[in-house]
């Protein structure tokens, strides 16, 4: 047996992310890359050895490569351990067959072994969907002050969107009384942002029986969260103040985008007592030619700019030609714009090449996005809300 | 380049650099915007397949220590070999303070004696450039010599009572060092980059102690070598590479790095520098930026003018400020109204609103750590 760890974080990695289109047909989606030189899954990851949780079990499924190589040893999070780190956790062959995870519950089941060997008392479960900083240790510190069996951390949001989200309903002292997922007419505007804690002699005892239930849709929101409610356990919602963005659609991910380039910046990413890692490509540090011009823009190492990049975000290794104009929009790793191309409103992800001359997007409308890899021949049009997959 | 050990000596003389080097050694002074001057040399030596890297330290060694730690971001820092630090130490026969190079090996004779490799790559740690070491063993594997040099005929590499100058003959067979002449009668710049088998080195390390000597360069190889004692082949380096050996040499090496093809021969795609990295946010442009000609790291944030510089990592540049041909390191400020032009900047300066520093070209004002104008 390890050493004993109080809480072990088990990060949900394996949906596809579906709405963000052709952004995660080669890669899962905590793998996106946001904000000049992060990848979603940077935020959970940094979150946890910021506050203090050194084990980190990330579930992988749907098209794991490009995040198995991004976390690597964990190293840029300081989680390459000898007693803990991060693991990647994809589902395996038991005996003689061998299963997918069915559910976010059941990916959890699947790996009972695993949080078993760090003789654990609680335990932390958290997605790869969101932007957000986060103290988990200070929601634990709530979690063991109630005695809790679960807690739940929620957000107010906007009444008239309540709606859109899993709602609790809590009592004074925060306990959560009733679980409504998309209330017609929400009683609360706490949302539930999927990170939970759970007691976890308490979690073990409701997976396996929920394993054990075959009409069990195996999910936490739909299937353990309202089983442990209706045995009356103990409850609570913790609150979280302060930025939180879904980016699991391509207009969220452009606008989270775009939210960092505003004044002030709604999530502190300055903050050097809670630093947001990643992997570092090891570039130069970025240039701007004699002609080239930037303004309002994040633009990290490694890029060249010889055109007007206004009010955009440019990650590592881009190039923005002679000529090219790039405004409102995202340009991921190694993305190239030609000469007197534009690029209005749109997110070129890995490696594209927007031939000369083309036109993507526009200056209103959906974003239009290019895949990755794409290449684009020189004079080509992307109209606002297209995606381009080179297919 | 498996067999080979990289052994690099930091205790240069660093007095030319001014304010530069008063708190750190040559080897950890800042360029290029992200980096320090030995992460060329530690990543040279990786991406050339070298997986032993000891790095000899003597004074001001603290910064040094601290950017390099453990080796990790150069991938040295494994179970066998990797990085190893190797400050001045006191021991019976050892005064903990190298009056040359040969003091230093002779110090790390133990090191030498228990690394795997069986030949050694020694070098200075005062010149950039991006070279693939394994020529330099492809010229010492044709045989017919003990050791090889690295050269260069870049002129604008030659400095009055600076240097070492080699005499290399049609064969590539070095006839001649002169050390420190005030007027160079060699066009061949030695690069202070040696490949020498172990045994060899130790041996002469041995014998140079024992008869009294200092310095590997001057007091044995030069006159090993005009006693033709050893068989020494020069090779050819044809590519950039830059001095760090006054503060004009510093300003010009990092203002080249503006112009793209010697970006593009520094930092190639395939064999990239590392650096300690530091998590910072990419840089942020604001309303007023107005930025030409620059190299820009993370960190920054402009609202001012900026022209043909290089900003290192969390540089602030305040609206209505410009920055003209300047170097401006790590963490500093620039406040609204400043104008700067040919300054250099250390670390965390910082220059107050309206503030006014104009330097002439051909000698950049040199702004310490810390300070506040």
């Amino acid at each position: 047996m390890m050493n004993k760890k109080q809480c072990v974080a088990m990060l949900l990695a394996g949906g596809q992310g579906s709405r963000l289109g052709i952004l995660t047909s080669d890669m899962a989606k905590p793998a996106i890359p946001y904000g000049g030189k992060y990848r979603i899954i940077d935020f959970p990851l940094s979150n946890c050895t910021n506050s203090g949780i050194d084990v980190v079990g990330v579930l992988t499924q749907y098209q794991p490569q490009v995040l198995n190589a991004y976390i690597g040893s964990g190293s840029p999070w300081d989680l390459d351990l000898a007693h803990g780190g991060v693991y990647v956790l994809p589902p395996y062959v038991k005996g003689k067959s061998g299963e997918w995870y069915s559910g976010t519950a059941n990916a959890i089941y699947q790996n009972l072994q695993f949080i078993e060997q760090f003789n654990t008392d609680y335990v932390l479960i958290l997605s790869g969907d969101h932007i957000y900083k986060m103290d988990y240790n200070r929601m634990l510190q709530f979690h063991i002050q109630n005695n809790a069996d679960c807690t739940i951390a929620v957000r107010e949001v906007p009444w008239d969107e309540a709606s859109r989200f899993g709602i609790m309903n809590t009592a004074e002292d925060n306990s959560i009384s009733e679980f409504e997922e998309k209330p017609a007419k929400p009683k609360s505007n706490k949302a539930s942002m999927g990170v939970y804690i759970f007691t976890w002699e308490k979690l073990r005892q409701y997976l396996m029986a929920d394993a054990q239930d075959p009409s069990s849709a195996n999910d936490f929101g739909k299937n353990i969260i309202p089983a442990m409610l209706g045995d009356s356990q103990r409850m609570f919602a913790y609150d979280f103040e302060g930025y939180w963005k879904d980016v699991g659609t391509i207009e969220s991910l452009w606008e989270a985008n775009m939210d960092l380039l505003s004044l002030p910046m709604p999530i502190d990413l300055y903050d050097k007592k809670w630093r947001i890692y990643g992997r570092n490509p090891g570039m130069a540090p970025h240039f701007i030619a004699e002609g080239g011009s930037a303004k309002n823009s994040l633009i990290t190492e490694g890029c060249e700019v010889y055109g007007r990049v206004d009010h955009s975000v440019l990650f590592a290794g881009v190039v923005v030609k002679e000529g090219a104009s790039v405004i409102d929009s995202v340009l991921m790793p190694g993305a190239v714009v030609e000469r007197g191309a534009q690029v209005r409103r749109a997110i070129i992800a890995e490696e594209a090449v927007i031939g000369a001359g083309s036109v993507i997007g526009g200056e209103t409308g959906n974003i239009a996005v290019v895949g990755q890899n794409v290449v684009l021949p020189a004079g080509s049009v992307v109209k606002p809300g297209e995606q381009c997959s080179g297919k | 380049m498996k067999d080979v050990m990289g052994i690099i000596y930091t205790g240069e003389k660093d007095s030319f650099l001014r304010e530069l080097t008063l708190l750190r050694a040559i080897a950890a002074l800042p360029v290029a915007g992200r980096y320090r001057v030995i992460d060329f040399l530690v990543s040279d030596m990786v991406n050339s397949g070298i997986r032993n890297v000891g790095v000899i330290m003597q004074k001001n060694y603290h910064s040094l220590m601290d950017h390099l730690g453990s080796g990790k971001e150069w991938d040295l820092h494994g179970k066998n070999d990797g990085l190893y630090i190797l400050p001045p130490f006191l021991t019976r026969e050892n005064v903990g303070v190298y009056t040359g190079s040969l003091d230093a090996l002779h110090s790390n004779m133990s090191y030498l004696r228990r690394s795997r490799q069986e030949y050694v790559l020694f070098c200075n740690s005062l010149i950039v450039y991006n070279a693939n070491f394994n020529a330099i063993m492809d010229v010492y594997a044709q045989g017919d010599c003990d050791a090889v040099m690295m050269y260069t005929k870049d002129p604008g590499m030659q400095r009055p009572e600076y240097g070492s100058y080699l005499d290399v003959d049609k064969d590539g067979m070095i006839r001649d060092v002169e050390i420190d002449p005030t007027k160079p009668r060699y066009e061949n710049t030695s690069m202070d980059a040696i490949l020498i088998s172990k045994s060899l080195l130790m041996e002469l390390v041995d014998r140079g102690v024992a008869h009294g000597y200092h310095d590997l360069m001057r007091d044995v190889i030069q006159r090993m070598i005009r006693d033709a004692g050893l068989k020494v082949k020069g090779y050819e380096y044809k590519d950039l590479c830059y001095r760090m050996d006054s503060v004009q040499g510093y300003f010009n090496f990092n203002l080249d790095t503006l112009n793209i093809d010697v970006r593009h021969h520094l930092f190639p795609e395939d064999r990239p520098v590392y650096t300690k990295v530091r998590d910072e946010l990419p840089a942020r442009y604001l309303d007023d930026a107005k930025v030409v000609n620059s190299m820009v790291a993370d960190g920054c944030i402009i609202d001012g003018t900026l022209e043909h510089s290089v900003l290192f990592r969390g540089v602030h540049i305040a609206k209505g400020a410009t920055v003209k041909n300047c170097i401006i390191m790590q963490d500093s400020h620039v406040e609204e109204g400043a104008y700067l032009e040919n300054c250099i900047l250390d670390k965390q300066a910082r220059v107050k609103r309206d503030g006014r520093l104009i330097g002439p070209k051909a000698y950049p004002i040199v702004i310490s750590k810390n300070m506040v104008i």
